[in-house]
């Protein structure tokens, strides 16, 4: 019981470290940079 | 002019008599008529007399391959037809090799490196680029400079941000020692801006992005400017300044629309999209990817992209019913990939949220643990790792697997340290 209620305070302490955070963690395939140039018919490679 | 007195003038410049040219070629009396234009000489003769006196034959040729070449070369730089640029580089590679000009023969090989990566031949830029290296040491600084920038191009096109800022950097340095066109300078300020930004090297970047904008206001290319803006924008988000991202972004919209320039306009909604996501206004970000769903012209990445981006935010205000519709609709999307592997992460993301919503969880504790997690490893696509690895822990603790759900919050917070350690 002990082992299932300190589990659960660090899974929460966690995840509240997690959201109090500076910078939200950024998901790197949502946010993008514009192309450097094109590049055959897929300019997303830039 | 004709050869006779260019001959005579590039003689008299390196004052030679008559009788030290035609030595061992012809007689003094016959180089004076050639010089005079009273008589023609065969090529051959021309030849030897060019060579003596070291000069280029044929210059009114080499002025034209010359501006033909610059004219190539800015093609190279600006969004042009692809097919133009082809043709204009086959009839060049017919005549380039019989221009005697050393200087315009090697800038256009070197220029060959970023041709092959704006026709999307990577294996024959690479190939060009090997040629060369053993060339580079002989290249004066204005080759170097293209050599480097082109090079950096090539590491950009195979997302290796290091390598390209180095060869960016390197590129850089050349700037004091030759005239280059301000134009050619932002566009390498732009670059180095776009890639300090893909490092998430922050204040650099909006330091490279706010120079090149200043030359490209002055210069009205509104396109550039729009997609410094974009740079700028995702730099204010990150070091939380939204205000001044949104209005970067709205700045970057409004000169996409100025110019009718689709992939400007949605570009900027993906990434305001993202910003409202990451404040907390799940709407408003589903009203911005939502409109990037509508638009047809936009390649097939892009709406993949804004798919899974509304699959997660559907998911995350509990509406399933959407987020499903959103699920369906990025698989259709991706039934239409050619290059299976270039979109491998949205096949995860897809099917990871497909599970999820329909309950499957041996399906998706089995992607995410066995497929998903080590692919983002393998990638270090830490942002992701650290959103997945907290699904599946969020997941675990649902369904009371403490002991699982512990390991993979630990990941989460490990990988989230890593990431803002960059």
């Amino acid at each position: 019981m002990r082992k299932v209620i300190a589990t659960v305070a660090f899974g929460a302490l966690l995840v509240a470290g997690l959201s109090a955070v500076q910078e939200a963690p950024a998901d790197s395939a949502m946010e993008w940079e514009p192309k450097v140039f094109s590049v055959g018919q897929d300019v997303s490679l830039f | 002019m004709e050869i006779g007195p260019h001959i005579k003038l590039h003689r008299i410049k390196q004052e030679m008599t008559q009788a030290e040219l035609a030595e061992g070629i012809v007689s003094s009396a016959y180089l004076s008529k050639i010089e005079n234009e009273k008589t023609e000489a065969s090529p051959h003769v021309i030849s030897l007399l060019c060579t003596r006196l070291g000069i280029q034959l044929d210059n009114e040729t080499d002025e034209m391959v010359r501006q033909k070449c610059q004219e190539w070369f800015g093609m190279l730089t600006t969004n042009h037809d692809r097919d133009e640029i082809i043709r204009i580089y086959q009839e060049l590679n017919e005549i380039m090799y019989n221009n005697h000009s050393a200087d315009s023969l090697l800038m256009f090989e070197i220029h060959k490196i970023r041709y092959f990566l704006v026709i999307g031949e990577m294996d024959k830029a690479l190939r060009q680029i090997n040629k060369l290296v053993e060339m580079s040491g002989t290249f004066d600084s204005l080759h170097q400079y293209y050599w480097y920038k082109f090079r950096g191009n090539y590491y950009t096109a195979n997302n290796e941000s290091n390598q390209a800022m180095r060869m960016y950097k390197a590129a850089e340095e050349k700037f004091n020692q030759l005239e280059l066109s301000e134009e050619e300078i932002a566009d390498l300020q732009y670059t180095i801006g776009v890639t300090h930004s893909k490092l998430r090297n922050t204040l650099e970047a909006i330091d490279y992005a706010e120079k090149a904008i200043a030359t490209f206001r002055v210069t009205y290319n509104f396109t550039q400017c729009a997609q410094c803006h974009i740079v700028l924008g995702i730099s204010y988000r990150r070091i939380r300044m939204y205000d001044k991202a949104i209005k970067n972004y709205n700045l970057a919209k409004h000169l996409g629309e100025l110019k009718q320039n689709r992939r400007v306009i949605q570009l900027t909604n993906q990434n305001l999209g993202y910003l409202y996501s990451t404040v907390g206004d799940r709407e408003k970000a589903i009203v911005h990817y939502e409109e990037i769903i509508k638009e047809q012209d936009i390649l097939l990445f892009e709406r993949i992209l804004a798919a899974t981006s509304l699959i997660k935010e559907y998911y995350s205000i509990y509406n399933f019913d959407k987020a499903k519709e959103m699920v369906e609709f990025s698989l259709q999307l991706l039934e239409e990939v050619d290059e299976k592997e270039r979109f491998q992460l949205f096949y995860f993301i897809t099917y990871t949220y497909n599970y999820a919503i329909n309950q499957e969880l041996e399906k998706f504790e089995s992607l995410v643990i066995d497929e998903f997690i080590p692919y983002l490893k393998k990638h270090k696509d830490y942002a992701n790792l650290v959103i997945y690895a907290n699904m599946l822990a969020n997941h675990f603790e649902g369904n009371n697997r403490y002991k699982e759900s512990v390991k993979y919050y630990k990941l989460a917070n490990n990988t989230y340290e890593e990431l803002v350690s960059l």
